[in-house]
């Protein structure tokens, strides 16, 4: 059915009622073959996995409103295609204080047949244990490599208990995923801004996002294959975790911008967000859209990006 | 500005149109491309990626069809025919010039480039002076990633030998022939029709394509060649350090 509005009811007697017709993928520039002709193929191995997850909150509380969030994952094409489940996961938690807002994105690799679960243990388990840690520390002060390793034994203790792997080494060949973890502040400063703290391991990726700026994404991490002659796709990924990490960055978002957390399903379209997808999202998320608008946003079709997508996005709420 | 307009992985098929090639052989040679179109038709992940180009070679090399989507209307595949020698050099220094082109061309236009992949298909021994076919080897595919120096755009190197091939030599155009990342060659068996062959290489070169598609989606970039039990019958493949043809 055509886009536009419609009406029915008016033949039966009834109360005419009318709608607008649902977006179908918003196309950025070539959409390539696959956004139209690929049919949803299910996962057999995993019944009960859902293809999307789609969330929006005012947070810390809704009549206490100092944050709006937005979340998608959208299993690819090509895992539509192929018939494999999205791989990518993504949780959030307010703290009890209400202080702090704690959300994790990650990506399973996709080598790995059930690098799906490690996304869910490490998307879950570490927005608790970070919410936990959060009770007695600042987010300065959190110890981000005692966070994976404690992940990472997780991630092991699984593909032990219910896979029957034997060691790191080999769950890693099975379960394997990106993360990357933000803190942010809920207790504005006098000028808005709420501070906040962000953790990459692997190559999902956070920005700032400034839709009034000449650049409009500001990346708070290198951004992938910049500057390489030939693309690779390698990542760190938990389980197996460096002695020492890199130490957390620190930043704040200033009312009207927005801190964007993504897997690279989004970021390798969005490159360094001075193109065309750049334009498009820093458009469409200038403000925060309502929460299935912002997924079907975060499907966009563009020729050959066919991975996982999964977006967690973070607006201060404008002051009265 | 960096951002990509699609990731593509570039497949170069060359094949040998020197005399011994005539008759059945290039008829065979000529049913690849419609076979990798059928393939590609079947699939939009993969054929929203992979680009494809045609090189043949005698005493020259030319580009029948510069890398391209083949499901492109567009585009047309002209006929291969036979003519003169056979210069392996001549082949490495056009692919090394196209590569170099074509990859710049794409970065220049905003798309991200996998490492290109080579499908070199002769019947015959080089007609080129040992030296000649060595250095033109040499600078397609040597790259020294400390020094950044020779070629950064390498490609894997898969040689296919029908008929009068020598094996010995085929193999010396393996590349990688070391590391995680190997590349191995496919070799006609004795006794077997070169014609056969051929459209045996096209379903290996076919099923290589789809795989390192498949593997492209399953986030790895390399080549995936096929299972060396699950080849078609009449047809061997080789590593580096295998000696067992000899």
């Amino acid at each position: 059915m055509s886009r536009g509005k419609h009406a029915a009811g008016t033949e039966l007697g009834e109360e005419p009622v009318t709608w607008e017709e649902g977006a179908r993928p918003c196309a950025v520039g070539d959409p390539g073959r696959a956004a139209s002709t690929v049919l949803t193929e299910r996962d057999s191995r995993f019944l009960f996995r859902n293809d999307f997850l789609v969330d929006g909150a005012r947070l810390p509380r809704a009549d206490a409103p100092v944050a709006d969030l937005r979340a998608a994952c959208v299993r690819g094409l090509k895992n539509r295609y192929y018939g494999k489940v999205c791989q990518d996961d993504y949780g959030f938690l307010v703290t009890k204080d209400e202080q702090w807002l704690v959300i994790a994105v990650a990506d399973g690799v996709a080598q790995g047949s059930h690098s799906h679960v490690a996304a869910g243990i490490v998307a879950r388990g570490g927005c608790e244990t970070l919410a936990k840690a959060l009770a007695d520390e600042h987010p300065s002060r959190i110890d981000w490599t005692r966070l994976l390793h404690r992940l990472a034994d997780d991630v092991v203790r699984h593909g032990q208990q219910h896979l029957g792997l034997r060691d790191r080494v080999d769950v890693s060949g099975t379960l394997a995923t990106t993360a990357l973890f933000a803190i942010v502040g809920l207790q504005p400063d006098e000028d808005g801004f709420l501070p906040a703290f962000v953790l990459p391991f692997g190559d999902s990726s956070a920005w700032l996002l400034r839709p009034r700026d000449g650049r409009k994404w500001i990346p708070l991490q290198a951004v992938k294959n910049e500057g390489n002659v030939i693309a690779t796709s390698a990542t760190d990924a938990i389980p197996l975790v460096p002695h020492e990490l890199p130490p957390a960055l620190e930043t704040s978002l200033a009312p009207g911008e927005a801190l964007v957390l993504m897997t690279d399903g989004v970021g390798d379209p969005l490159g360094t967000g001075d193109g065309e997808v750049g334009r498009f999202l820093a458009d469409a998320w200038s403000s925060p859209p309502e929460a299935l608008t912002f997924a079907s946003q975060a499907n966009f079709a563009r020729r050959s990006f066919d991975d996982d997508r999964t977006v967690v996005a973070v607006w201060p709420v404008p002051r009265p | 500005m960096s951002e990509d307009k699609a990731k593509l992985l570039p497949f170069y098929l060359v094949i040998d149109v020197s005399y011994s090639m005539d008759g059945e052989n290039i008829l065979a040679a000529n049913d690849i491309m419609p076979s990798l179109l059928e393939a590609l038709a079947q699939n939009p992940i993969l054929s929203d990626k992979v680009r494809f180009c045609l090189i043949d070679f005698s005493d020259d090399a030319q580009v029948l069809l510069p890398l391209c989507d083949i499901l492109d209307p567009a585009m047309t595949v002209t006929g291969l025919a036979v003519r003169g020698g056979t210069s392996y050099a001549a082949a490495f220094r056009v692919l090394r010039k196209t590569i170099e082109n074509d990859v710049a061309q794409l970065k220049g236009d905003h798309y991200s480039v996998h490492r290109p992949a080579v499908f070199f298909l002769s019947d015959g021994e080089t007609t080129d002076e040992d030296h000649e076919w060595r250095a033109a080897f040499r600078d397609l595919t040597e790259y020294d990633r400390q020094t950044g120096t020779g070629f950064a755009m390498y490609p894997n190197f898969i040689p296919f030998g029908v008929a009068q091939a020598d094996p010995s030599a085929l193999q010396q155009l393996i590349h990688p022939s070391t590391g995680s990342k190997q590349m191995r060659m496919f070799m006609m068996d004795k006794g077997n029709s070169p014609a056969e062959a051929i459209r045996a290489m096209a379903e290996i070169l076919v099923s290589s394509v789809v795989n390192s598609g498949n593997v492209m989606a399953g986030g790895s970039s390399g080549i995936v060649l096929p299972d060396t039990t699950q080849l078609p019958a009449g047809i061997s493949s080789y590593g580096a350090d295998d000696d067992d043809f000899l």
